[in-house]
C-alpha cells in the first residue's frame, strides 16, 4: 500500500466515522416540522401555535423525552397563512425524511392547499386550527388515514350555535366573509336550523375580509327584520360590524364565532364589544382550572409571562388561548404520546396507537380517537360566553342565556 | 327609504374620503404626470404615527400634526428617491415599480416595529356612538366629520389651486413645464411642493378613514388607493371637482350595489365603473381630452 492510499484510507474512515456518528445522534432525537403564520397579519395564530409546540416540547424532554428521546422542533417555516407559501413550506417539510411528525398551517386556505400532498405522504399530520371538517373528512365520510384534528371543526361550532339561536330567536340573520369557511358555516347554520325545525335564515349576507364599512350588510340585515346576528369571520372584521351596527342605532344580539372572538375584536371595537356572544371551548371557563389546564397556565406564564396571548387577567388565560396556543399544545401533546405508545417512529405504529387513544387529559379535552374519527373537540366542550365590563375589565365569561 | 338613505349616506361619506386620496393623486398627476403607487402605505404610516403617539400620551392636536408632517416629508422622499431619478429616463415602469416598492418597503417597517395585528385607533373628536338625526335617520357624528373635513379641505384646494400665485404656478406646470420654467416659474419646487401636499393629504385620509374602521395595520391604505385611483380616473385625472364628484359617485354606487344587488357586488362595482368610464369617456366626467400636436 502506498503512502497516498493510506492517507485516502485514514480519511475515508474518519469521514464514516463522522457520518455515522452523526446519524447516531440523528437517531436520539425526535424531530417533527411546522408551517405556520409567524408573520403577516395573521400571526396571532401562527405565533401561538408555535408557542404551544414549543412548551409541549419542554415538556416532554423535561420529562426525558419519548421512550428516552429528546424531540426537536427541527423546521418551523414561516406561511403568513398564505396557502401558495405553505405549499413550498409543506414541500419542504415532507422532502425532510427525518421529520417524524407534521404541525399543519393556522388556518383553512393553506391547509385546504396543503392536505392533499400530506395526505400521499402518510406521515403525521395534526391540524391545530384550520375549521372546515374538509381537512379531516374530505367527502364526509371516513378521515385522511394520516390527518388528526385538535381545531374547533366549523361543523361542530356552527351546530352548537344554530342550537343555541333555535331556541331564542325565530328571524336569524347569518353574516359571514366571502371565504370557504364561511360559507361553509353559512351553509351548516342553515342545515342545522332546518334539522331543528326552525324557520331558514331571513338573509346571508357576505363581505370581503378587511372591508372598511359593512352598512349594506348590515342595513341588509336589517330589513329583512333579522332579531340575531350570527357572524362567522375574524375579529377585525366583527370589530367593523360591530362599529358598523353601532352608528346605525341596531341592538340586536350578536353571536360570533370563537376566531373572533380575540384581542383584536376587542382592540378594533373597545366597549362595544360588551354584550356579543359566542361559542368556545371552555377549557379556560372552568373555575378552578382543570390540572392540565392549570399545568399549561403555569408553564405558559412561566416561559412568555402574560402576554397578548394570555390576556389582561395575570391571574388566569383568557379563554381565546384555547384557539390560538392550547390546541396546537395538545395537537403536539397527542402526536408524542402517540409516538411514545408506537415507540416507534413508523407513520403507520404511530396513527395506530393515536387512534387506540382513549380519555387522554389535555388541556382543551380530553382526547379520544377511533380509526373513523380523527376530530378532537365535540359541542360537549363547548359552552356559549359573552363580553362584560367587570370595573375596568372587559373579558369573556359564561352567558347567563 | 331609511334603507335607500343610509346606503346614499355611507356612501357619500365614504366616497369623500377616496375623493380625498384622489386629489392626493391628481396633484402629483398635474406637476410631473407620474403618482405613487405605494400612497396607501402613507395613508397607513400616518394613522400608526397618530396612534402611536397619542399611546404615548400626547394630545391629538399635537399628534396629529406630526403624523401628517412625517406622510409629507416621505412624500417628499419618494419624489426624491423613487420617482425623478426614474422619471428622467422616459416610461412609466421604472417609478411605478419604485413607488410601488417604496410602499411596501414602509408597510415592512411598519410590521417589523409595530407587529402585523391590527392596532386600536382612537377616536377624535366623536365615537361611533354619537349621531345626529337628519331626515328622519340616524347620521353617524364620526362620518359627518369625515365628510365634512374631506369637503372642506376640496374647498380650500380649489380656492388655493384658482386664486393664489403659487396655485397658478401648480396649473402652469401642469400646462407645460417648459413654458413655465422659461416664464420663471420655480418649476422644481412646485413640484416638491405638489409632492408635499399629497403626501399630507393622504396621511388625513389615513387618519379620517382610521376613525370610521377603528383600526389600523401594515396592509391599511393599499385598496383605498385603488379605489382613489378610480375615483380620480371616473372624475377626470386633474380636476378637484371630477375628483369629489368621481369619489362620491363611486361609494354611492358600491353601497347601492351592494345593498340592492348583493353585497359580493359592491367591491366589483368600482372596476365595472373603471373599465366602463376608461371605454367610453377615457378623459373622465370633468377631465379635458388631451390633444397631442405631431
Amino acid at each position: 500500500m502506498n503512502a497516498s492510499l493510506a492517507r485516502f484510507c485514514v480519511a475515508a474512515a474518519a469521514v464514516a466515522g463522522a457520518l455515522m456518528s452523526a446519524s447516531g445522534a440523528t437517531a436520539q432525537t425526535i424531530k417533527i416540522g411546522m408551517t405556520t403564520a409567524l408573520t403577516g397579519p395573521y400571526n396571532e395564530y401562527g405565533e401561538g401555535a408555535r408557542h404551544g409546540v414549543e412548551l409541549a416540547i419542554e415538556k416532554w424532554n423535561a420529562k426525558g423525552g419519548i421512550n428516552g428521546k429528546k424531540i426537536e422542533l427541527a423546521m418551523l417555516l414561516d406561511d403568513q397563512l398564505v396557502p401558495d407559501r405553505a405549499v413550498q413550506n409543506m414541500r419542504k417539510l415532507l422532502d425532510n425524511k427525518e421529520l417524524v411528525g407534521i404541525i399543519g398551517p393556522a388556518g383553512t386556505g393553506p391547509s385546504l392547499a396543503v392536505i392533499e400532498m400530506a395526505t400521499v405522504d402518510g406521515r403525521p399530520y395534526m391540524n391545530p386550527i384550520a375549521q372546515t371538517p374538509k381537512i379531516v373528512y374530505p367527502d364526509g365520510g371516513k378521515p385522511r388515514p394520516n390527518v388528526f384534528s385538535f381545531a374547533l371543526q366549523n361543523d361542530v361550532e356552527m351546530k352548537m350555535q344554530a342550537q343555541y339561536v333555535a331556541k331564542k330567536y325565530s328571524k336569524v340573520g347569518i353574516l359571514v366573509e366571502s371565504t370557504a369557511a364561511g360559507q361553509s358555516a353559512a351553509e351548516i347554520i342553515t342545515n342545522q336550523l332546518k334539522a331543528e325545525g326552525r324557520p331558514a335564515p331571513v338573509a346571508v349576507e357576505t363581505y370581503n375580509q378587511k372591508a372598511q364599512d359593512m352598512t349594506p350588510q348590515l342595513a341588509r340585515l336589517q330589513r329583512a327584520g333579522a332579531d340575531v346576528i350570527v357572524y362567522t369571520g375574524l375579529g377585525t372584521d366583527l370589530a367593523v360590524v360591530r362599529r358598523t351596527m353601532a352608528r346605525l342605532d341596531w341592538t340586536v344580539p350578536l353571536i360570533a364565532n370563537n376566531a373572533s372572538l380575540s384581542p383584536p375584536y376587542v382592540e378594533g371595537a373597545g366597549e362595544l364589544v360588551v354584550g356579543t356572544q359566542g361559542s368556545m371551548i371552555a377549557a379556560f371557563g372552568h373555575d378552578p382550572l382543570s390540572p392540565a389546564a392549570k399545568e399549561f397556565a403555569d408553564a405558559y406564564k412561566g416561559k412568555y409571562s402574560a402576554d397578548r396571548w394570555w390576556g389582561a387577567d395575570p391571574s388566569r388565560p383568557q379563554l381565546s388561548m384555547s384557539l390560538t396556543v392550547a390546541n396546537a399544545y395538545d395537537a403536539a401533546n397527542v402526536l408524542f404520546e402517540g409516538i411514545r405508545v408506537a415507540n416507534s417512529t413508523d407513520p403507520k405504529a404511530i396513527i395506530k396507537a393515536i387512534e387506540g387513544i382513549k380519555d387522554f387529559r389535555s388541556v382543551n379535552a380530553s382526547y379520544s380517537f377511533t380509526p373513523d374519527r380523527h376530530n378532537a373537540i365535540t359541542e360537549k366542550d363547548l359552552s356559549i360566553f359573552e363580553y362584560v365590563k367587570s370595573g375596568d375589565q372587559i373579558k369573556l365569561q359564561l352567558s347567563k342565556n | 327609504m331609511t334603507f335607500t338613505l343610509q346606503l346614499i349616506f355611507a356612501g357619500v361619506c365614504v366616497g369623500a374620503t377616496y375623493a380625498l386620496i384622489a386629489i392626493g393623486l391628481t396633484l402629483t398627476f398635474w406637476s410631473t404626470r407620474t403618482m405613487n403607487f405605494g400612497q396607501g402605505s402613507l395613508l397607513m404610516v400616518a394613522a400608526v404615527a397618530a396612534t402611536t403617539l397619542m399611546s404615548a400620551k400626547l394630545s391629538a392636536y399635537a399628534a396629529v400634526p406630526i403624523a401628517l408632517l412625517l406622510s409629507t416629508v416621505l412624500m417628499i422622499l419618494v419624489e426624491r428617491i423613487a420617482i425623478r431619478p426614474l422619471a428622467r429616463l422616459g416610461g412609466s415602469m421604472g417609478w411605478v415599480v419604485a413607488t410601488l416598492g417604496f410602499g411596501l418597503l414602509l408597510q415592512g417597517i411598519v410590521a417589523r416595529f409595530f407587529g402585523s395585528q391590527a392596532i386600536m385607533f382612537p377616536s377624535l373628536v366623536f365615537g361611533p356612538l354619537d349621531f345626529v338625526t337628519i331626515a328622519g335617520i340616524r347620521v353617524s357624528s364620526q362620518y359627518l366629520t369625515v365628510l365634512a373635513c374631506c369637503i372642506g379641505l376640496m374647498c380650500v384646494m380649489e380656492i388655493f389651486i384658482r386664486r393664489t400665485r403659487w396655485g397658478r404656478a401648480v396649473r402652469a406646470v401642469a400646462h407645460d413645464a417648459e413654458a413655465a420654467a422659461v416664464a420663471g416659474v420655480p418649476v422644481k419646487r412646485v413640484v416638491v411642493a405638489s409632492f408635499a401636499a399629497s403626501g399630507a393629504l393622504a396621511g388625513l385620509a389615513g387618519i379620517l378613514v382610521s376613525q370610521i374602521t377603528g383600526t389600523v395595520e401594515p396592509q391599511f391604505g393599499f385598496n383605498l388607493v385603488i379605489l382613489g385611483f378610480v375615483a380620480a380616473v371616473f372624475g377626470g385625472m386633474g380636476s378637484i371637482a371630477g375628483a369629489l364628484i368621481g369619489g362620491i359617485a363611486l361609494g354611492v354606487a358600491e353601497k347601492l350595489a351592494g345593498g340592492f344587488v348583493s353585497t359580493a357586488f359592491g367591491d366589483a362595482m368600482a372596476f365595472a365603473i373603471l373599465m366602463a368610464v376608461l371605454a367610453i369617456r377615457p378623459q373622465g366626467l370633468f377631465g379635458r381630452r388631451e390633444i397631442l400636436k405631431v
